[in-house]
């Protein structure tokens, strides 16, 4: 029996029994079919559980993730100020904004993946202190390619797969679909342990330990993700 | 009469210098490889940052990684002025970076095409004969030109660097490259250091070793460091934790192991002499140098245990070969020490005794978690050291 945890998606935790615990799954699909909400969904959970999770975020900054997920009515405030959610934020980064770090809240630069990798150790020693297992998001891997040559970006996925994975942790890498080439998505697919494809209509799992290949269709709602 | 010391151009860096022989000789380069996830950047801009203000060399740095502003605001966390250097021209930048970015480039060059990085770094070297460049980072090299054009470029820059008395500088993340690359990078340089880190699960502590240099043999010495916001790099003094049930003979063990071990403890008139404060004792093995203390095994002590636990790089737990029944208090001194997180090996201590359970019985009757090493040891005997600290000491520096 393999130990599962709950994404915060109930129809894909009814269909699949939840993530495998102490993996990484790629979420992957064209742009707008629900890939960040699916990471809004899963640090949902975090939240509700009591887990820490580790963020990294490249297209939006803390503030805007907060937005956003208040926008479905889920709030992380309270989590944020009890400093049970790390970040780091290349989309400030990026746009030259230096703002003050601490160990919760950090800041890095997308074409620096040297300094994400420095900053995500300092806060995994944090983590790891606390507790033997948490949640991890990448959102998006997508920006990281568009930045880098794309063959450095599957080494430094591997090593924050690896990185991730060895201090306890459960995680998700989002990335739009075509945005490599295909050689390199087939590197970043070998990359993760369990691959989702969504499609707008269609959610597939592709790869997860144990399962067959499952597909089930869903919707975005003001509740999120519905898987039916 | 010159000595060779004196030849020799400081790095800055604390204990580097003393294992360079005095610096780096003047027109050589010298490689950081950093594991993912260690501090490096901090060397590059610490050797510069310290050299302007001490030597007044001509520097600059030439990034592709970072914006010549973020490079700025790094200097200043570290408590280094680069704002007054760039202003008086003692340094500049080659900016790679901002062009890739859509932002307009800062610095005295920039370059749009990482291929025509050549002429433009050549140009840079020739104008600060003397002085001390900074190239980061090779990792990104690498995969936007290739491996060949890398090296090239490499070996035609520390060409020019040493008609120019420079200083090469070169920042390279060893993300996961073929070996056989990784040779032909460290081959092509004069010296070569690797930062690499002390994990159990987590990265728990920074190293840094020479592995190769051109003109002084290395010692395999690791050093430990931290990395402080102001100071830059600073060396830290490891600590060995060596703990363990009551009796068990961990205060001989650990004279064992550090000859000079100081007893701060206060006899106790019961039946055995037990330790009641600390062994504090201090080991250079096989070019590692640490501080080993060792803690009272007694249950009234416990609160001593979690902040030694949380300095230290290793731990030996010792226990008594011939009392099974003492093995469920050593597993519960591991969880309190919060050992879990560091390399540690278990002694089974009093091998020496008729009845003593071998390594093999006492891993099934301590019914581990994990897979810790069980080395037999008579600390009375002096048997057995060298095997436990050559044990530890590969756990720790597993790179």
């Amino acid at each position: 029996m393999i130990p599962k945890i709950r994404s915060g998606i109930a129809g894909f935790d009814n269909l699949t029994g939840g993530l495998p615990e102490n993996t990484m799954t790629l979420v992957y699909g064209p742009p707008k079919t629900g890939k960040s909400i699916f990471c809004y969904q899963f640090l949902r959970q975090s939240v509700e559980e009591g887990d820490l999770c580790t963020y990294l975020m490249t297209d939006y900054s803390l503030s805007q993730l907060e937005q956003q997920m208040m926008a479905f009515n889920w709030f992380i405030h309270d989590y944020i100020s009890n400093k049970r959610l790390y970040v780091i934020d290349t989309a400030s980064g990026s746009v030259g904004a230096i703002q003050k770090e601490t160990r919760n809240m950090m800041v890095s630069f997308p074409q620096n993946p040297t300094d994400i990798a420095s900053k995500l150790i300092q806060q995994l020693q944090s983590v790891y202190q606390q507790a033997q297992r948490f949640r991890s998001i990448l959102d998006s891997s997508t920006t990281l390619f568009a930045f880098n040559s794309p063959i450095l970006i599957i080494r430094v996925l591997k090593s924050y797969t690896m990185r991730i994975k060895m201090a306890g942790g459960t995680g998700l890498i989002t990335y739009t679909e075509g945005s490599v080439e295909p050689q390199i998505e087939t590197m970043l697919k070998a990359t993760v342990d369990n691959i989702i494809h969504l499609d707008g209509e269609e959610l597939t799992i592709e790869a997860m330990a144990g399962l067959k290949h499952e597909k089930a269709s869903y919707r975005i709602s003001d509740e999120g993700i519905v898987v039916q | 009469m010159v000595t060779d010391a004196e030849c020799k151009r400081k790095t800055y860096i604390p204990m580097l210098d003393e294992l360079l022989g005095g610096g780096m000789p003047a027109g050589t380069s010298i490689l950081f490889t950093a594991m993912p996830g260690v501090t490096s950047e901090v060397f590059g801009y610490q050797i510069i940052a310290e050299r302007m203000r001490n030597e007044t060399d001509v520097c600059f740095i030439y990034t592709n990684t970072r914006t010549p502003v973020e490079i700025e605001h790094v200097f200043q966390r570290y408590g280094w002025d680069l704002r007054s250097f760039l202003d008086s021209d003692q340094a500049f930048f080659i900016d790679s970076i901002s062009p890739m970015m859509g932002m307009p480039a800062i610095g005295k060059y920039s370059i749009d095409d990482f291929r025509e990085s050549e002429k433009t770094i050549t140009n840079a070297i020739s104008d600060i004969a003397g002085g001390v460049a900074v190239i980061e980072d090779i990792s990104t090299l690498l995969d936007s030109i290739g491996v060949d054009p890398t090296f090239d470029l490499i070996e035609r820059l520390n060409k020019e660097a040493r008609s120019n008395d420079v200083n090469m500088i070169y920042m390279f993340t060893r993300w996961n490259y073929e070996k056989v690359m990784l040779d032909r990078l460290s081959d092509i340089v004069d010296c070569e250091i690797k930062l690499f880190s002390v994990e159990e699960k987590v990265i728990y502590r920074q190293v840094f070793a020479i592995t190769k240099s051109n003109w002084i043999k290395t010692s395999g010495a690791k050093i430990f460091f931290e990395v402080l916001e102001p100071g830059g790099v600073r060396i830290f003094i490891p600590k060995l934790l060596v703990t363990g049930p009551y009796n068990a003979g961990k205060t001989t063990f650990t004279k064992a192991i550090a000859p000079d071990t100081v007893s701060v403890e206060r006899q106790t008139f019961e039946l055995f002499p037990t330790t009641v404060g600390l062994d504090i004792g201090h080991i250079d093995y096989k070019g590692f140098s640490a501080d080993v203390f060792g803690t009272p095994g007694q249950e009234r002590f416990d609160l001593l245990l979690e902040p030694l636990g949380r300095e230290a790089i290793g731990t030996f737990i010792v226990i008594d070969s011939t009392k099974p029944e003492t093995f469920v208090r050593a597993k519960e001194m591991i969880r309190m020490c919060r050992t879990e997180a560091i390399p540690k090996v278990i002694i089974a201590n009093k091998q020496d005794l008729p009845n003593a359970l071998s390594p093999d019985e006492i891993k099934k009757r301590m019914a581990l978690w994990e897979d810790v090493p069980i080395v037999p040891v008579s600390a009375a005997n002096r048997q057995g050291l060298d095997e436990a600290l050559d044990i530890l000491f590969s756990l720790i520096y597993r790179i």
